[in-house]
């Protein structure tokens, strides 16, 4: 059953179009990785998706939802979308499991207690009840963006989205915070990730869109796309990839 | 120049300026809270406010921070005519200045807060003003806290131009008390002594907040 | 906030944003200065009675009377809905009460000006010493820069000018001086102000320096010493260029902080701005002229200011080194 549908997305910023009518469906229970050389509309799409930012024409759907209807309240629809940021973007102000309960007390109205009881459990799905009590900074970076997958598991939402998750961490941290997304994706959760980490899309995803100018160029499982790109942009963006890792 | 006399005199007076300096550091803070009240929306309003209000909070502060505070006062005294008492007329003009430096402090403050943060919040679901309230907000008040130590020692040195509207502060009892007939010799002896409690109280007041800005600052451990 | 670094911004006694993009303050300023070096042509330079007595307003008020009384009768005749015009009438009756005044207000700029610069140019000289001695001197200068600093930043400035003006006998060794209010040299409480203003704005400006010295890059100074430089060669050649640099923003903000606060010198008898403002308010009653207009002048003033420094900021910009960031 059909959970996401974006059907033919444009957004420009001034004169640049950085999504020229991109389109792709994911059914609930999906990893879909986005690929594509930086620039090529990766992140603007993701971000289109929860109204971060506003796309020019096309359609997006959530669960039979418009997420562009007029009667569509940003706050309520944001709460089934959760997302995780490249530069983590924990409230730097609060503790790990503050973090947490923040938007469960003053979004969902859970009370103090149980929002904290629910934080922990969160937190201790990601490994780090041992940490709930520290700041953002005391943390690690791999630890940080675990928080952060935590926080956005709390709100209980149907769609995950991930940008670029691992790519401001140290090549030591990657391996902790892939490993927490590899359990999120067995157990079922619909899954969103814009990554270049190919041992995930390899193992986790259902299918990896490939983005180069704001086109998805090609489409596929990952055995498929990875061993046998139809396109030449494709392979040359995956050789150029794997170079980049095997070194 | 400095005579035991007159050093006697001084501090059999000493009630008299301590009471003097009771009434400094009262003006010291009710300014301080008038600033804080008026100065906080103001600066917001200069971040996150747009069209006519925006412009005229940003053009009132540039005036108040471009007058000489005894202008203001003196303002506020003859032409405005705010109170006859001095003690409310240099709370206001000593409070509507500093709400300008603060507005800019608190600014400032605002502005540094990475934009990641409010994106985090709305992405969670909050509104925009939740995302201000609950995650901006206390993040700058905290970042607020060195410009915030700054302004607390102008604004008390600067109680002392109360004077020009004869408030019976420290500085304006210093004053009196040498000007009283036959006591002129004493002038050395009791401007030190004012100058020594006006240094005790800013000494101590920059301790208090550096403590206190430690105690609020948000921990950072070896990582990172 | 712990992970910041400690920044110059920090230690600045004030700070005044203007935006000098709006045309209106642009035109203001040139009016202002057009008026007030025509005014002191006609004061100090030309001989007397050759323009216009020194007294004597470059603009007649009859003319504004005469609109003024026009206004009132045609805001009468019209009954309630004359209110524009008795408005109109009322700025008139402001610019009739004010024009008198001009003069004086001019002379008394021209001592607010002499006093801030002579304050910040003084007080530079000194806190660069001061500043050193704190960053790189031994212990004791170190202590005496420190404890120099700490007083004067945690006493009032008006505070500081009694002491020198009333408890220092400093005003006798003025007089004798030769030359002190002769011609053009101000007299004697104007020098105690000097002074004053020197000594309180030179430990603001050692602070400013001091931290931006801490700014520069302590490679710098290795690299200097390296090539065979001594200490204060290093620092005089290497150090300071690039942290004077750094100091340039607080330096407009000492520079608007003293404009303003040299009105302070009225308590001390200095005839500067407001001095003329609040006697003239005193013997004439028309306080809201007076004060307005010194709050005029001294935002003109300031204003300027800002539009010097942002000058000397931009032209003294290296790549790469403080100063604005783009530009």
């Amino acid at each position: 059953m059909t959970l996401l549908r974006v059907e033919d997305v444009h957004k420009s910023y001034g004169d640049e179009e950085v999504l020229k009518g991109v389109s792709f469906e994911m059914d609930r229970g999906d990893v879909d990785v986005l690929m594509g050389p930086s620039g090529s509309g990766k992140s603007t799409m993701l971000r289109c998706i929860n109204r971060l930012t506003e796309i020019d024409s096309g359609d997006v759907w959530l669960d039979g939802t418009p997420v562009y209807g007029p009667d569509t309240d940003v706050n309520e629809l944001r709460q089934d979308v959760g997302m995780v940021f490249q530069d983590f973007n924990l409230f730097a102000h609060l503790t790990a499991v503050e973090n947490i309960t923040l938007g469960l007390k003053r979004v969902l109205g859970v009370p103090k207690a149980e929002a904290r009881e629910r934080a922990m459990e969160h937190l201790e799905q990601v490994g780090l009840a041992a940490q709930a009590d520290s700041y953002p900074a005391e943390l690690s970076g791999g630890q940080q963006q675990r928080v952060g997958i935590a926080r956005a598991l709390a709100m209980e939402p149907k769609l995950m989205l991930f940008d670029e998750p691992t790519s401001a961490l140290d090549p030591e941290l990657v391996g902790e915070v892939v490993e927490v997304m590899r359990d999120l994706a067995a157990g079922g959760m619909t899954m969103l990730v814009v990554s270049h980490e190919m041992g995930f899309a390899r193992s986790a995803a259902d299918d990896i869109h490939f983005l180069d100018s704001g086109t998805v160029v090609e489409s596929g499982p990952p055995e498929q796309l990875f061993e046998r790109p139809e396109h030449d942009r494709t392979r040359a963006f995956l050789t150029g990839l794997q170079a980049e890792t095997h070194q | 120049m400095l005579q035991a006399g007159d050093w006697a005199f001084v501090f059999a007076n000493l009630d008299y300026l301590l009471a003097g300096a009771g009434i400094t550091v009262g003006l010291t803070l009710t300014s301080l809270l008038l600033g804080f009240l008026t100065g906080f929306p103001a600066g917001a309003i200069e971040v996150y406010g747009d069209g006519i209000l925006e412009r005229v909070v940003s053009t009132g502060g540039v005036v108040l921070r471009g007058t000489p505070i005894v202008v203001i006062m003196l303002v506020l005294f003859f032409v405005v005519s705010i109170s006859k008492s001095a003690f409310i007329t240099a709370t206001v003009g000593l409070g509507l200045r500093s709400a300008a430096y603060q507005s800019q402090i608190f600014r400032g403050a605002l502005q540094s807060v990475d934009e990641g943060q409010m994106e985090a919040a709305r992405s969670v679901g909050m509104s925009r003003f939740e995302a201000i309230r609950y995650v901006v907000v206390p993040q700058a008040l905290r970042r607020s806290m060195p410009g915030f130590q700054n302004e607390f020692t102008i604004v008390l040195k600067d109680t002392s131009i109360a004077f020009a509207i004869g408030l019976a502060e420290l500085l304006t009892r210093g004053n009196d008390l040498f000007t009283q007939s036959g006591r002129s010799t004493a002038v050395l002896e009791v401007f030190l002594t004012i100058s020594a409690i006006y240094f005790v109280l800013t000494f101590a007041t920059n301790r208090g907040l550096d403590r206190l800005s430690d105690y609020y600052a948000i921990p950072s451990g070896e990582n990172r | 906030m712990s992970t910041d670094e400690p920044s110059v911004a920090d230690e600045v006694r004030t700070t005044v944003t203007v935006d000098t993009d709006q045309p209106w303050a642009l035109i203001g300023l040139a009016v202002f200065w057009g008026w007030l070096l025509a005014r002191w042509t006609n004061d100090f330079l030309l001989p007397a009675g050759l323009a216009v007595p020194r007294e004597q307003s470059f603009f007649p008020v009859g003319p504004f009377e005469a609109a003024r009384e026009t206004l009132l009768s045609v805001a009468a005749s019209l009954g309630l809905f004359g209110a524009p015009f008795a408005f109109l009438a009322g700025l008139f009756s402001f610019v009739v009460g004010a024009i008198p005044s001009l003069p004086a207000l001019g002379r008394g700029a021209w001592l607010t000006i002499v006093l801030t610069v002579g304050g910040i140019a003084l007080g530079f000289v000194l806190a660069v010493p001061l500043s050193v001695a704190r960053v790189y001197g031994g212990r004791w200068l170190r202590w005496v820069s420190l404890s120099y600093t700490e007083l004067i930043r945690g006493t009032p400035l008006l505070a500081q000018l009694f002491v020198l003006y009333f408890g220092l006998p400093l005003t006798q060794i003025i007089r004798e001086v030769p030359g002190v209010g002769v011609g053009y040299v101000p007299g004697t409480a104007a020098w105690v102000a000097i002074i004053g203003f020197t000594l309180n704005s030179a430990a603001y400006q050692a602070e400013y320096i001091r931290s931006a010295l801490e700014s520069v890059d302590a490679g710098q100074l290795t690299a200097a010493r390296s090539i065979g430089l001594s200490k204060v060669e290093s620092i005089r050649y290497v150090v300071l260029p690039q942290g004077l640099r750094y100091a340039i923003p607080s330096w407009s903000n000492e520079l608007v902080y003293l404009i303003k606060y040299s009105s302070l010198a009225a308590f001390i008898t200095v005839r500067e701005l407001f001095f003329q403002a609040e006697s003239i308010a005193n013997e004439t009653f028309r306080y809201t002229e007076l004060y307005v207009l010194a709050a005029l002048f001294y935002l003109a003033l300031v204003i300027s200011a800002s539009v010097l420094m942002n000058g000397v900021e931009t032209k003294t910009a290296l790549p790469g080194l403080g100063g604005k960031r783009e530009a």
